[in-house]
């Protein structure tokens, strides 16, 4: 198992690092939260283009970079770090499930999805069924659905593809405004047959949530940290009270063990595929619920100033409470890793 | 996922050998030994655990990552891993000799002289010397740099008086390595000497403490004109601090991986025992065993991403981070242990006989306290891993 990057991951996390320092700021985030659909268009632009983030998944037949999950994996805990309001994880694990699937799905969708000229979302956790070639019924509260292009779908066992504009896709308000949600109802919609099972593209998504929510973390600690070092109370910096210390130094672990949990996750997917399916929401469950207390001691640690909607600890403190109810709550994982592992 | 799906080709040969060198040792008048001792329980068949240890020197299953001029196999780091994984694996008796080979052997490595090494490092490869580490005081456990054992060196020989206390299998050791003062004038952790001492002399007296568990494994050790040759002195006199810190650097916790092979039998027994009496259709027990699982999964991967990275190239604080993962969840399973018993678990037997899942439940306090308590360790991680101001 690897747990370190390979000299061309490092480059890559490298670039994508720099790239996303210098332009993401907490002001853009919120400025694109705000906007109409949600996202930083001409930064996606950029990430498709000039980065040619998308096209990594992609085989080169079909456009793309010819990579595969664990460099976007790489990608992921970068825009994890900074909450980049781009659509990138749902089109990197849909282009990811793609590329692994039938060739028919691959060459309609693949293409797009590699340039960015297309969007693609996840409808994983609805009650839908599939009847001769169509798919019915409705998958709320999906991420990135309302610019979504594709959507990937769960069809009872099944994975389909289906085009949004065969669907009635509804935005909706969320709670954590920098990942867009949307509520789609398909009636009749015609599906294509993806020919991955919709349990590994569910655990696949799990695998992404925890890379991101390492990532996010990571940088939540730092900025504390950060704050502990200048903030001054009692004549000296409130870094120095052995309470806060300890605190730090218990999410440092945490966050150890959630960044390690989930690259064991991202080799389990490209290695060993199989074992996803306790890996996977092992890793989701891991990762989130470190990234919530994470975010959680970052607002106590801030004091006042954590508590404003100016601050941007809340942006994080929101995305992580949404990755942990989403695609399998805390509770619902613990009882599928139990299960799948044997144990109950 | 399981350290043997992944091994290269010679390390599944290297594999094979250790596991049937254990299925053909760990016969006869060693079969009994399968389990035995280990913490709570060190006090159980010493001297066939000593003979045991005499038979791993035998096989050269001793310092096996030390270089081989010194008598040791140079196997690689996951080779090492290896065989502390079918180690635990075959549950082969816990070892009286740890101390030797992985505390003081490897310092001796760092900071002995070629004629210390020559001296000491045979009697731990070959199991027939075995060490107790002697730097807790009463009034110096955190704070190691407070020790009050003093040593002056008189005709050719230290003379050493004071106390140690804590100190773990004393009772049967034949070797202590001593941090004591040894230059009145200087403070703190300046004027320390690392001494190697005899245990079997007059001047030493080794009394057991009884632990909470009801049996002993540390001791009292008072030194009353006790004798080091002057030679024996690793590293400067005065330098004692410096090669008491590379003790604890050196331990970059290989064995850290056969611990969790035997975390995951403790497991194991835990959930056979709520599967008999029934204890997992407990929606709260069943949730705490799946959690303790995932915890466990967790821990190994944490340790492989950070213990198994080269040396030196990061701050240095993995070992850190790993025991403050490991001891808090091994007090979890401990407590789960006896939850699952429910009423039974308070009941013990003659002579306070305890159960394996009570003795984990007691003796798992200690996990947080030796070898640097939670606290200091989370002091550690605060200042060398973030930075954050001393106070
Ligand atoms: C089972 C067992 C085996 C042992 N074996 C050995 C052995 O073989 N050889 C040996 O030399 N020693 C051994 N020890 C001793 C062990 O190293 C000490 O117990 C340990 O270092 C703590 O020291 P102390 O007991 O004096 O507690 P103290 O240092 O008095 O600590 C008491 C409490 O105060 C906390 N504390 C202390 N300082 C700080 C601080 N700066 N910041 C925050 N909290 C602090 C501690 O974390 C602890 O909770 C063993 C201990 C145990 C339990």
């Amino acid at each position: 198992m690897e747990f370190t990057d390979s000299p061309d991951q490092a480059e890559l996390r490298e670039v994508v690092r720099d790239f996303l320092g210098r332009h993401v700021t907490p002001e853009r985030v919120r400025a694109a939260a705000a906007g109409s659909d949600g996202y930083d268009a001409a930064l996606w632009m950029r990430l498709c283009g000039e980065l040619g983030l998308t096209a990594l998944p992609v085989p080169e037949a079909l456009g793309g970079a010819g990579a595969g999950f664990a460099e976007v994996a790489v990608v992921l805990e970068e825009t994890g770090r900074v909450l980049a309001p781009v659509p990138y994880l749902s089109g990197a694990v849909a282009a990811t499930l793609l590329a692994c699937g039938e060739p028919d799905a691959a060459r309609q969708f693949l293409p797009g999805l590699a340039d960015g000229t297309a969007k693609a979302a996840l409808a994983l956790d609805g009650e839908v069924t599939l009847e001769d070639g169509t798919v019915s019924g409705t998958a709320r509260n999906v991420a990135d659905g309302a610019a979504a292009d594709v959507l990937l779908v769960r069809a009872v066992d099944t994975l389909v593809a289906v085009r949004a504009a065969d669907a009635d896709v509804e935005a909706v308000g969320t709670l954590d405004q920098t990942r867009p949600q949307a509520n789609v109802t398909f009636r009749a919609s015609p599906a294509i047959t993806v020919g991955v099972p919709a349990d590994l593209a569910q655990d696949l998504l799990r695998t992404a949530l925890a890379v991101e929510a390492v990532g996010a973390a990571d940088h939540c600690l730092a900025a504390t940290v950060a704050y502990l070092k200048e903030r001054v109370q009692f004549g000296r910096p409130i870094g120095q009270f052995q309470a806060l210390k300890h605190r730090c130094a218990g999410l440092a672990v945490e966050v150890e063990s959630a960044r390690a949990t989930a690259r064991a996750a991202v080799w389990t997917a490209v290695h060993d595929p199989d074992s996803l399916a306790v890996v996977g929401p092992l890793a989701k469950r891991h990762c989130a619920d470190v990234f919530m207390h994470v975010t959680a001691e970052m607002i106590q640690l801030h004091g006042g100033i954590g508590f404003t909607w100016e601050h941007e600890a809340h942006l994080y403190f929101k995305r992580a409470k949404s990755t942990q109810l989403t695609a399998g709550t805390p509770a619902q994982l613990r009882r599928l890793v139990g299960e799948r592992a044997g144990l109950i | 996922m399981g350290g043997q799906d992944n091994d290269a080709a010679g390390d599944a040969a290297f594999r094979d050998e250790i596991r049937s060198w254990l299925a053909a040792n760990l016969t006869g008048e060693f079969a009994a030994l399968v389990g035995k001792g280990g913490p709570g329980r060190e006090h159980e068949f010493v001297p066939e655990r000593i003979a045991w240890e005499r038979r791993l020197g035998e096989g050269r299953w001793i310092g096996i990552g030390w270089p081989q001029q010194d008598g040791g196999r140079e196997l690689s780091w996951q080779q090492q891993v290896i065989f502390h994984e079918e180690y635990a694996r075959a549950g082969a008796p816990a070892r009286v000799g740890h101390i030797g080979e992985q505390l003081l052997g490897p310092t001796l490595l760092m900071c002995g002289t070629p004629q210390q090494r020559a001296r000491f490092l045979p009697g731990i490869l070959t199991g027939t010397e075995l060490w107790c580490q002697g730097y807790s005081e009463p009034e110096a456990g955190s704070d190691l740099a407070a020790v009050k054992t003093r040593a002056v060196l008189r005709e050719g020989q230290w003379h050493i008086h004071g106390q140690k206390v804590w100190t773990s299998l004393a009772q049967f050791s034949d070797w202590c390595f001593v941090l004591a003062r040894t230059d009145p004038g200087e403070q703190r952790h300046r004027g320390l000497s690392y001494l190697l001492v005899p245990m079997d002399q007059p001047g030493v007296d080794v009394r057991p403490i009884v632990q909470l568990t009801g049996t002993s494994e540390f001791n009292e050790v008072f030194f009353d004109d006790a004798r080091a040759a002057e030679a024996d002195v690793v590293g400067a006199p005065g330098d004692g601090w410096r090669v008491a810190m590379s003790t604890l650097a050196v331990e970059r916790g290989v064995s850290t991986f056969g611990q969790q092979q035997g975390f995951a039998r403790e497991f194991e027994a835990v959930l056979a025992q709520a599967r008999a009496n029934g204890g997992i259709a407990d929606p709260d027990l069943a949730a705490r065993l799946v959690d303790a699982w995932i915890g466990l999964r967790v821990l190994r991967y944490t340790a492989q991403a950070t213990l198994g990275v080269p040396a030196g190239t990061t701050p240095g604080t993995e070992a850190n981070i790993v025991k403050l993962l490991w001891a808090p969840w091994h007090q979890r399973l401990g407590e789960l242990a006896v939850d699952v018993l429910g009423a039974a678990g308070t009941e013990v037997g003659p002579d306070y006989d305890l159960s394996d899942a009570q003795r984990l439940f007691l003796y798992t306090r200690s996990d947080t306290i030796y070898g640097g308590s939670n606290e200091i360790q989370r002091n550690v991680i605060a200042e060398r891993l973030l930075g954050l101001p001393r106070g």
